[in-house]
């Protein structure tokens, strides 16, 4: 027990409760893997978003290695009424870090639960536990000599499969939807029970990560950007190494270009000519990427203007709109595809960049090796446009359709010129929808700034809503406003099912806006 | 298992920890594998700051690692344990200039260390 008085308690929670809780805890894990003091909390509460970190903190954190103590944490948790946020690899950058969705929770890190329990060369699948690194597994497939490929999200050195899968991330080889092409999970739920979906659930099955359905309702969606259980495995389908890789860039001169880029990709997109999570990526997002100097082009305050992009893309060869994706085959049947591309490219007015290290510059050569799912860090050079690390994504859903890309990104850019900051935006296509990025970046270090990023990333919500527009996913500290704007029924739902689920209201209150 | 399959099941052998995963990765030449495999990607790219060959104090890497700095971010004991954190604060601390590095030279300096609750 510690005799300093704790500063952050689980909401209607007593110190005295908390501490015999904890006291319990550290009898299941061992007291190495309990964390409760401020000072060693310190990472658990290191947040992008613009709010206050006191906002976020976290009363404590507890380090499982296995399922058994997860169930046992369980029992406690629900004996004494305390929140749990589990967390996987804790990298959710700029939607919520490792912080829980509300102050006072108790931090599951799973972190430690690193295994990678099965790779199958021959059907192609891995099953993985929360704590995999994408790195990890990368080294893994390198070491075995396996000709297997994953899709990972740019932070992938430290960010790992089944904490990206959970929250619906994407990445950019064949496989970029994550879910999708993930196979079977295991969850413990809030009472301790363990439930394996899909095939899983048959005793002595060997088709777990092979058929996703099973029998009856697939339930595997309900623990994706959820709160309804701990998932401790997942089954994920690997990609085998093409023959042959050719990845691509199309740079576009004018910001409506998007228009015919969007409609004449789209196509190729559907009939998976081209098979990857295209991105379409906007001058200011290659910029920064590029080690391009804001303060050179807009040492004032407020948004930087058209013309200093206009010149940013003079100065250092980029496009508009930059198109990233790749041909995934054999040598023949790429030679035929790249045709078509080479086409495509002619007839919209791009010009096609095939060598990253001669034409194109340092944001070309980390989009190369991401649409192969080779781990990097590059992305991170966001962080240098504006500095003081502030970062919140906003990413609407928008159709595949080239008018619809003009509208929404005439609509955010406006909203966030009125606040001061950059469009600095991407479009990552999927087959008939687009994953609309938008990195509204601010100087966190800055009051000032911190109040406008708040209020520009409601209003940019609040516009798009009427639009008809939603977010695919969202930062926890917007988690209750993005939920409303999809409506009171599946709110309603989602709330019924907690009931059913998480009686006592356990795991995670708040994520996603779903509590009872 | 069935013999007709190529296949790898490690449960048997499990790594059953960050900084023991870390120690099964191939050999870093020579480097600390913490840098090797989280710290390089970022500063040995100039994506962060050079931090090599600047005598930074170990105590203070300590703290930007546990803590994040600006858009760093922070890394908790589960990902890097508290041997692999001293351990790689110390090779950093005294390692010379990265030859193969990219990185800028830039900021911070020590002098800018992070409070407790820095953001
Ligand atoms: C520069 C930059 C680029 C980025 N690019 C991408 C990108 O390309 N694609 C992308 O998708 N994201 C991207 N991100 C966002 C984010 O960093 C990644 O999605 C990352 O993979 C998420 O963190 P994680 O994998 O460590 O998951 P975690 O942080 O472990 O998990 C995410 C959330 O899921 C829930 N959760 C985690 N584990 C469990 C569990 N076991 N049971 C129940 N719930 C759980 C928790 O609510 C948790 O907060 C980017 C971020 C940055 C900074």
């Amino acid at each position: 027990m510690t005799t300093t008085p704790r500063n952050v308690l689980p909401k209607g929670v007593s110190a005295n409760d908390f501490e015999q809780a904890l006291a319990q805890i550290r009898a299941i894990v061992g007291a190495e893997y309990v964390v409760a003091e401020d000072t060693a909390l310190a990472p658990y509460n290191k947040i992008m978003m613009a709010v206050p970190d006191e906002q976020h903190a976290p009363s404590a954190a507890v380090m499982p290695d296995s399922v058994e103590q997860i169930q046992a944490i369980m029992k406690v948790l629900n004996q004494h009424r305390i929140p749990v946020y589990p967390i996987s690899t804790g990298k959710n950058l700029g939607y919520g870090s490792a912080a829980p969705v509300e102050r006072g929770q108790l931090v599951m890190d799973l972190r430690r639960m690193n295994r990678i329990l099965d790779v199958d060369a021959e059907l192609c699948t891995a099953l993985v536990e929360p704590g995999v690194t994408y790195q990890q597994l990368y080294d893994y497939l390198q070491e075995k000599k396996l000709p297997l490929w994953f899709s990972c999200p740019a932070p992938s050195v430290i960010a790992g499969p089944l904490g990206n899968m959970v929250d619906r991330g994407v990445g950019y080889t064949p496989y970029g939807e994550h879910f999708l092409f993930s196979s079977g999970m295991e969850v413990v739920l809030a009472d301790g029970e363990v439930l394996r979906t899909g095939m899983g659930s048959m005793p002595g099955s060997n088709t777990w990560q092979v058929f996703k359905w099973g029998y009856g309702p697939t339930l595997d969606g309900i623990f994706t950007q959820s709160n309804y259980g701990i998932v401790t495995k997942m089954g994920m389908w690997l990609m085998p190494a093409p023959p042959d890789y050719r990845p691509f860039l199309i740079q576009y001169p004018e910001d409506t270009d998007i228009t015919k880029i969007v409609d004449a990709l789209r196509p190729l997109r559907i009939a998976m000519v081209i098979p990857n999570a295209v991105v379409i990526a906007h001058t200011l997002w290659e910029a920064p990427c590029t080690k391009v100097n804001r303060a050179d082009y807009h040492p004032g305050p407020g948004a930087i203007s058209d013309e200093a992009v206009q010149k940013i893309r003079k100065d250092h060869n980029l496009g508009a709109w930059n198109v990233y994706a790749a041909l995934y085959g054999t040598p023949e049947t790429n030679a035929a595809n790249w045709k078509i591309i080479e086409q495509v490219a002619a007839a919209t007015g791009g010009t096609l960049i095939t060598d990253s290290t001669e034409q194109g510059g340092r944001a070309t050569q980390y989009r190369f090796d991401l649409m192969k799912g080779k781990p990097n860090l590059g992305e991170f050079d966001l962080y240098n446009w504006r500095g003081g690390g502030g970062s919140m994504w906003f990413a609407p859903v928008s159709q595949a359709k080239g008018s619809e890309t003009l509208k929404q990104m005439q609509l955010a850019k406006g909203i966030l010129a009125k606040y001061g900051f950059d469009y600095v935006g991407e479009f990552i296509v999927g087959w008939r929808d687009m994953h609309h990025v938008i990195d509204l970046l601010y100087d966190r270090s800055d009051a000032e700034q911190m109040k406008k990023a708040h209020a520009c990333f409601d209003e940019l919500l609040q516009a798009f809503a009427r639009e008809g527009y939603g977010v695919y996913r969202a930062n926890t500290a917007f988690a209750e406003k993005v939920a409303a704007t999809y409506g009171p029924v599946k709110r309603d739902v989602e709330r019924r099912l907690k009931r059913a689920l998480d009686p006592n209201n356990i795991i995670a209150p708040g994520r996603c806006g779903i509590s009872i | 298992m069935q013999s007709n399959k190529i296949r790898i099941l490690v449960a048997s052998l499990a790594l059953s920890c960050a900084h023991i995963a870390l120690a099964a990765d191939p050999p870093a030449e020579g480097r600390d594998r913490t840098y090797a495999k989280v710290c390089s990607f970022c500063h040995d790219k100039g994506v962060g700051p050079a931090i090599l060959g600047r005598a930074l104090p170990a105590a203070y890497i300590e703290n930007v690692v546990r803590h994040g700095f600006r858009a760093m971010p922070s890394f908790r004991s589960s990902e890097i344990d508290n041997t692999a954190l001293a351990s790689v604060a110390r090779w950093v601390s005294q390692s010379p200039a990265s030859k193969a590095s990219t990185a800028s030279p830039a900021s911070p300096a020590p002098s800018a260390a992070p409070a407790t609750k820095a953001q």
